[in-house]
């Protein structure tokens, strides 16, 4: 059984104290009216009695925490109140991550996520472990599943087919390195919805709490009295955008710089971060669906994002700050090359929805623009204000956007994988391999039966689709839906017998290697 | 296909007038309250019968949706998979093969229990409402169910979910 870093107490109780001393300092102002100096000092007492606690708390839990690798399962014996055994069998490890911020890096040691299907939160989290430590147990974590599944399987076999040899697994073959202009590009376009509070904060340092100071005033006192109140509030939100906009950039910079995918063996590795470090793997075989985002500034650069969902947790998910498992952004068709390499569907050759299914965007997004219509209409009754037909103008946007709606859904199934497509501003395209299919729903609201449509959805274990970002091929014919649904399910049962011949029914081996997809690396998915 | 047993409705309709019954006691409520404060001058006085009206019109909508629920509802055990059919506004029909169940409850809420059915509930690794409850079925029916489910789901099996 081995211990954490020893180096662990002290972040961990930075990071406690700090926490616990501010309960402590907001209990401390809370409970103290007025403000001399006998308050004062209680509150500095609670908040060193905070800290305290916060140590020894640390001390205990680093001296109570103990991890070990066996053969086949990871172990963690942890708690200080309430004590708590964890196993985690190798096989159901779904990912692996190390992140480090900056203090982590100046120590040398790093926090490690282990993940698995079960459950929402990270089933295992090492805070913290030497940097050595991190990898090797990375490596090892892996390691261990494979060469368990080789027992079973023929795994190298199947490795030896495409072309590699049975050292693949420790040799990294460059997939993706992010370019600076990329990044660049990425930086300048992102917005990053926490930057502009932190703009906000910084502006308010910068001016000394005092706003008026950031507007010129000499330069604008010549303007006649309203127009300076205007001016000025224009101008103060120009300079909060701004800065918003500068630390937006910056924060994406920082995650996002030196983002590299690599692929060893039957893993996918990553890494990113300039302060804070991460990295982390993704086994191929655990991989649920692949997501090629194209949001709006973006697609008109020709560039793309893709991020690889398993059952563990989904790109965005909590702390995770964004996509971890994903290329930010890149070349669309290094994208869709970097996609086939990981799951080799064939050519993105989507069945648009029917022509019907246009003239329901449309009936919808006229709907919208009378109940907008009918609001101007409120607030010109109640205010100065006339003219408010002058919103029933949007009619004119009415078929370019029912258009757009239209024109960029759609679905295909392949021989092995089921492609979606929705959305105008960020067009996400969704490859599903059958055999991931859990459920397929066959969906038809009220008003969709009225134009014979319907939604088909291939639900997967993939964690994103908690957040209703599943599979779905939206509006299409009612009966093709019937089809599609049953052309689905027959072919994840025709999947899973390929899988099943191939691979004996071990229990824990059965998840480990897909040689299906392995073998279909050189040759490409269906023709049709 | 088969249909649920013809007592569900009991079920649906007990539910739908508890919780109409519920809504449309905040609403009247409501219109009460405010035609009792001193706002009640600026209110016009028919808000009561409104509201009550209001009111009336959501219980019969709930109770004709769970009529008509009993009628769409249809399941079948097919080769494969799990077929199922429901849905009054929204209509959906789900394919939950075999293979992907991971396990299969039995429950009875103390309402079911009065008119003596229960509800089979077949859970996926998968995430978005392809966990499927199977309402009105007969003890016997649920047992029986269950049991082919859990028989069906291990034969199929051999491959993980995840």
């Amino acid at each position: 059984m081995k211990k954490l870093h020893p180096a662990s107490v002290a972040v961990r109780s930075l990071s406690r104290s700090l926490n616990t001393g501010f309960v402590f300092f907001i209990i401390g102002v809370v409970v103290s009216p007025g403000g001399n100096g006998m308050d004062l000092l209680s509150i500095v007492g609670l908040v060193v009695l905070g800290i305290i606690t916060g140590i020894v708390y640390e001390f205990a839990y680093y001296q109570r925490f103990r991890y070990e690798l066996t053969a086949d399962t990871f172990d963690v014996t942890s708690g200080v109140l309430s004590r708590r055994t964890r196993e985690l069998p190798l096989g159901r490890v779904q990912n692996v991550d190390i992140r480090q911020n900056v203090v982590d890096r100046l120590l040398g040691i790093a926090a490690v996520h282990i993940e698995t299907a079960g459950g929402g939160e990270t089933e295992v989290s090492l805070r913290y472990v030497s940097e050595t430590e991190a990898h090797r147990l990375r490596r090892q974590l892996r390691q261990g599943t494979r060469t368990e599944a080789e027992d079973t399987d023929s795994l190298e076999g199947e490795e030896a087919a495409v072309g590699s040899t049975a050292e693949t697994a420790e040799e990294e073959e460059l997939l993706f390195e992010i370019q600076p202009r990329e990044l660049v590009i990425l930086s300048v376009f992102t917005i990053d919805p926490g930057a502009s509070v932190l703009g906000g904060i910084a502006l308010s340092f910068a001016s000394g709490f005092d706003p008026t100071t950031l507007v010129p005033a000499d330069r604008i006192s010549g303007l006649p009295g309203p127009a300076t109140g205007a001016f000025a509030l224009v101008w103060a939100i120009l300079v909060f955008l701004l800065a918003a906009w500068l630390i937006s950039a910056i924060l994406t910079f920082t995650r996002y710089y030196g983002f590299r995918l690599t692929r060893s063996g039957d893993e996918l590795y990553y890494e990113r971060g300039l302060l804070q470090h991460y990295s982390g793997t993704i086994p191929f075989e655990k991989v649920q669906a692949l997501t090629i985002s194209e949001a709006i500034p973006f697609r008109w650069f020709g560039y793309a994002a893709l991020s690889v969902e398993t059952a563990g947790y989904a790109p965005g998910q909590s702390d995770s700050r964004g996509t971890e498992s994903a290329i930010p952004l890149a070349d669309a068709d290094r994208v869709v090359a970097l996609a086939r390499a990981i799951e080799p569907f064939g050519p993105i050759d989507l069945e648009s929805p029917p022509r019907r299914a246009r003239e329901r965007y449309a009936v919808r997004y006229l709907l919208v623009v009378a109940a907008s219509v009918a609001g101007a209409f409120a607030v010109a009754r109640y205010t100065p204000l006339d003219r408010w037909y002058i919103a029933a103008v949007l009619v004119a946007v009415v078929p370019v956007a029912a258009h757009l709606k239209w024109t960029n859904r759609g679905f295909h199934t392949g021989e092995r994988y089921v492609l979606t497509q929705t959305g105008f501003w960020r067009r996400t395209t969704k490859i599903v391999p059958y055999y991931r299919v859990q459920a397929v729903l066959h969906e038809a609201t009220i008003f969709q039966r009225r134009r014979h449509l319907a939604s088909v959805t291939a639900d997967t274990a993939s964690s994103a689709s908690f957040f209703g970002r599943a599979a779905t091929a939206h509006d299409i014919d009612a009966d093709r839906g019937l089809e599609v649904q049953a052309a689905i399910e027959k072919q994840l049962q025709e999947r899973l017998r390929v899988r099943k011949r191939q691979q004996p029914a071990d229990r824990w081996a059965q998840d480990s290697s897909d040689p299906t997809d392995d073998t279909s690396m050189v040759d490409n998915d269906d023709p049709c | 296909m088969e249909r649920l047993t013809p007592r569900v409705r009991i079920v649906w309709l007990v539910l739908a007038l508890a919780r109409a019954a519920i809504i449309g006691g905040f609403i009247v409520g409501g219109a009460i309250g405010l035609s009792r404060t001193e706002l009640g001058d600026a209110v016009p006085v028919a808000i009561v019968p409104a509201a009550a009206v209001i009111a009336v019109a959501l219980a019969v909508i709930r109770v004709f949706i769970a009529w008509r629920r009993y009628g769409i509802w249809r399941f079948e055990l097919r080769d494969d998979d799990l077929y199922i059919r429901r849905g009054v506004f929204t209509r959906t029909k789900t394919v939950v093969p075999f293979v992907r169940v991971q396990h299969v409850d039995s429950r009875r809420s103390p309402l079911e229990r009065a008119v003596g059915l229960a509800t089979v509930v077949v859970y996926t690794a998968g995430s978005r409402s392809s966990d499927v409850a199977i309402p009105g079925l007969t003890p016997a029916r649920a047992e029986a169910l269950q049991e082919s489910l859990r028989r069906l789901a291990i034969e199929s099996a051999g491959e993980d979910a995840v």
